[in-house]
């Protein structure tokens, strides 16, 4: 071993540190992107659940379950290989042959934010659940339409009570982001293989990314947490 | 039970044009008849207040007055204008929510539960629904807004939340909520029921000024004293319908509505 | 619908479901055993022992379970002291370090959920005991983790549910659990959508299992709670 770790992980010549960063830095976009479309879902979701129409409560009850009870990891091989079969078997009856793939990004995107909707329809289920029914029609009572209603009352506190398990849903995206790498994206911990390939140093780089991986939710932890004090300096006394 | 005639005598402002008209007004909760057809003018300048047991269907009138119930039947004139119901089974919908919600922001409404919107400060609670119901310009709303905090002397808790208000602080903001709308009739529904009894005064002393300056109240309450001073019309309900109503002075001299007199004994024991 | 594929299938996923459940059930135990010892650093009165048990847990939670199995599969075999040792044997092999990844990390977790399940006993409740006398392992024994029984089995159930998914990462290291035979079975076939969808299945079936089992155990453990 000539070359020491340091220089391994550093940002020289010699060193990794550029492309880990790279890797973490796409971690954190791929996280942010399955996040968003949780939201997406995660409110279609709730409001499926909440609907008084019991066909559409069972289709909640079913994404949530399903989504829920299986591992992320068959999610993700799911749409990879399924999603790349479809997009070929489309584009042979559009008079196209060979094989197309769609990019891994969208597909473990997508996967992992149908999941992550999944858990956030539960944490936008509960939140609407705790809203003070007075506050509503206080709201009623002032002439506010319903979309008013949705936008100015509803949705605010909603979004402030789901808060706290909105964080923890977000770390939980940021961590599963690591199964992107099994499908060839090269996001940290794909970055971290190849490295501790070229390198023969696995422990040296699985544990860089270890502590970048803490670095970032470290970080954005502390980010949410300082949000969620800030608005919920409304219910302190 | 007895079966004593219901004792009416006509109220004394009936020569303004009526606010509020409700005709043979019922409603059912499933086999519950909470309301049993109650007919009644709320006129321009009246202070009503609606007294009653618990169970007598006083606070139900009150939220059938602005559509947050549903009455099952009867027909109900607002500001002149009939309300458009249409029928469903059993059940009465409302037929027109644009009406509604144009109606409901010129009847203001007092809840005895205060309900401020806690993610929002006084000033923005007050601001909230003249911007976004009436669509009114920011900065003018935000002057009146003031005005209505200062007049509930709430002006120097402008910025605080809710959630670090006394009950009667809480609540005399819900009244300064409710009077920037400029409503044309005010609706109350036991605004001092929830309050420790020493907050109750400051919330009579601003619905008093109120009343004072001829606005149209309506005013669910407990407080046998205020309803006796401030109102000039009194409605006693019993199981959903009016036993007797009149002035205060006419009904609580007593001998006119035995029940009324009970009731009133009753409360007054135990105040 | 292919169903002779789908039955010949079937049979072939089924037989990773021992696999499963065995990393299921030893990661289970083992973390519960680790998890209780974190618990109780978390409630000692040395200071530095509750930052190692804060430490522990923030290093298992904020990482990915991915990263934990390689660097326990690929990483420690590049400590020569680890490869002399007894331990090697062991860490050698896809099947231990598994077993060794998914322990420590539902651990952390398991640990949290106790740590408040026994947070979450009434303070009156203790006091009311102390009054009478007890302390120590009676106190424990009788009036504390009853208490705290009640208010963590569905967390650690939940925690199950969790573990049961967490153990179809061993694939990646060449395990052949229900996800491996899945993976192989798409690279011979490329039907993927049946066989996954059949591999779901399993997972969901297994998931209701334990969803089952928590529900007998909190009715055993817990009569009271009994609606």
């Amino acid at each position: 071993m000539n070359t020491s770790s340091l220089t391994l992980v550093g940002f020289g010549p010699d060193g990794w540190g550029k492309l880990l960063v790279i890797a973490a830095g796409l971690t954190l976009i791929a996280a942010l992107c399955s996040f968003a479309i949780g939201g997406l879902l995660g409110t279609a979701g709730a409001a499926l659940k909440l609907s008084s129409a019991p066909l559409l409560r069972w289709i909640g009850t079913f994404y949530t379950t399903v989504l829920r009870g299986i591992p992320e990891i068959l999610i993700v091989y799911l749409f990879y290989f399924g999603g790349s079969l479809a997009l070929t078997h489309l584009m042979h009856l559009a008079g196209f042959p060979g094989f197309f793939s769609l990019p891994s990004f969208v597909i473990g995107v997508v996967a992992i934010g149908l999941v992550s909707g999944a858990y956030q329809t539960e944490a936008y289920r509960s939140a609407y659940l705790r809203l003070d029914r007075g506050q509503i029609e206080a709201g009623k009572a002032c002439g506010m339409s319903r979309t008013v209603l949705l936008w100015r009352i509803i949705a605010p506190q909603t979004l402030r009570f789901a808060l706290p398990a909105l964080g923890n849903i977000w770390q939980s995206v940021l961590k599963e982001t690591a199964l992107l790498s099994i499908i060839g994206l090269v996001e940290l911990l794909r970055q971290s293989t190849i490295a501790s390939g070229a390198t023969r140093q696995p422990l040296l780089f699985y544990g860089t990314a270890a502590l970048l991986y803490l670095l970032m939710g470290q970080l954005t932890g502390f980010g949410i947490r300082s949000v969620e004090k800030r608005l919920g300096r409304c219910w302190e006394r | 039970m007895e079966t004593t005639q219901p004792h009416i005598i006509p109220a004394s402002a009936a020569t303004t044009a009526p606010v509020i008209t409700t005709r043979q007004l019922t409603k059912r909760y499933g086999a519950l008849e909470v309301l049993r057809g109650i007919d009644l003018d709320a006129h321009e300048g009246e202070v009503i207040s609606i007294l009653g047991a618990s169970g007598s269907g006083k606070s139900t009138f009150l939220r059938c007055l602005n559509l947050l119930e549903i009455p099952t039947s009867g027909s109900l004139t607002v500001l002149d204008e009939n309300i458009r119901f249409r029928q469903q089974g059993n059940e009465l919908r409302i037929a027109d929510q644009k009406q509604v919600n144009r109606l409901r922001s010129q009847v203001g409404m007092v809840f005895q539960n205060f309900c401020l919107w806690s993610h929002k400060t006084v000033l923005q609670n007050v601001m909230e629904a003249p911007i976004h119901v009436q669509g009114r310009n920011r900065q003018e709303v935000r002057d009146e807004a003031q005005k209505a905090l200062d007049r509930v002397g709430m002006l120097n808790r402008a910025d605080y939340y809710p959630s670090q208000l006394s009950g009667g602080q809480q609540q005399r903001v819900a009244i300064a909520r409710a009077l920037v709308m400029q409503p044309r009739v005010l609706l109350f529904d036991e605004p001092t029921s929830a309050l420790d009894p020493q907050l109750v005064g400051e919330v009579l002393k601003v619905m008093q000024d109120l009343a004072a300056e001829g606005r149209t109240m309506l005013i669910v309450t407990h407080e046998m004293a205020f309803a006796r001073d401030v109102s000039s019309r009194i409605v006693f309900l019993e199981q959903g319908t009016v036993r007797a109503q009149g002035t205060p002075q006419a009904l609580f001299q007593g001998g006119m509505d035995e029940r009324f007199d009970q009731f009133v004994s009753h409360f007054m024991r135990k105040t | 619908m292919d169903w002779p594929f789908l039955a010949r299938t079937a049979g072939e996923l089924l037989t990773g479901v021992p696999l499963t459940l065995q990393l299921t059930g030893i990661a289970l135990c083992a973390g519960f055993v680790l998890a209780a010892s974190v618990a109780a650093l978390a409630h000692n009165r040395l200071a530095p022992l509750r930052w190692l048990a804060r430490l522990y847990v923030g290093l298992f939670q904020g990482t990915p379970l991915l990263v934990q199995i390689f660097i326990i599969y690929y990483g420690f075999g590049q400590i020569e002291y680890l490869r002399s040792s007894f331990l090697w044997p062991f860490l050698a092999q896809a099947y231990w370090c598994a077993i060794i990844a998914l322990s420590l990390n539902t651990s952390a977790y398991g640990a949290e959920i106790i740590r408040g399940a026994i947070a979450a006993v009434p303070r009156n409740e203790i006091e009311a005991a102390q009054a009478m006398g007890m302390s120590g392992f009676l106190l424990r024994r009788r009036i504390i983790w009853p208490q705290a029984l009640r208010y963590g089995l569905a967390n650690y159930g939940n925690e199950a549910i969790l573990l049961l998914k967490a153990t179809s990462l061993a694939s990646v290291i060449t395990l052949m659990d229900v996800t491996g035979i899945a993976y192989r079975l798409v690279s011979k076939t490329y039907r993927s959508e049946e066989i996954f969808t059949i591999s779901g299945m399993i997972y969901l079936s297994l998931t209701f299992v334990i969803v089952g089992c928590v529900h007998m155990l909190e009715r055993w453990l817990l009569p009271r709670n009994r609606v």
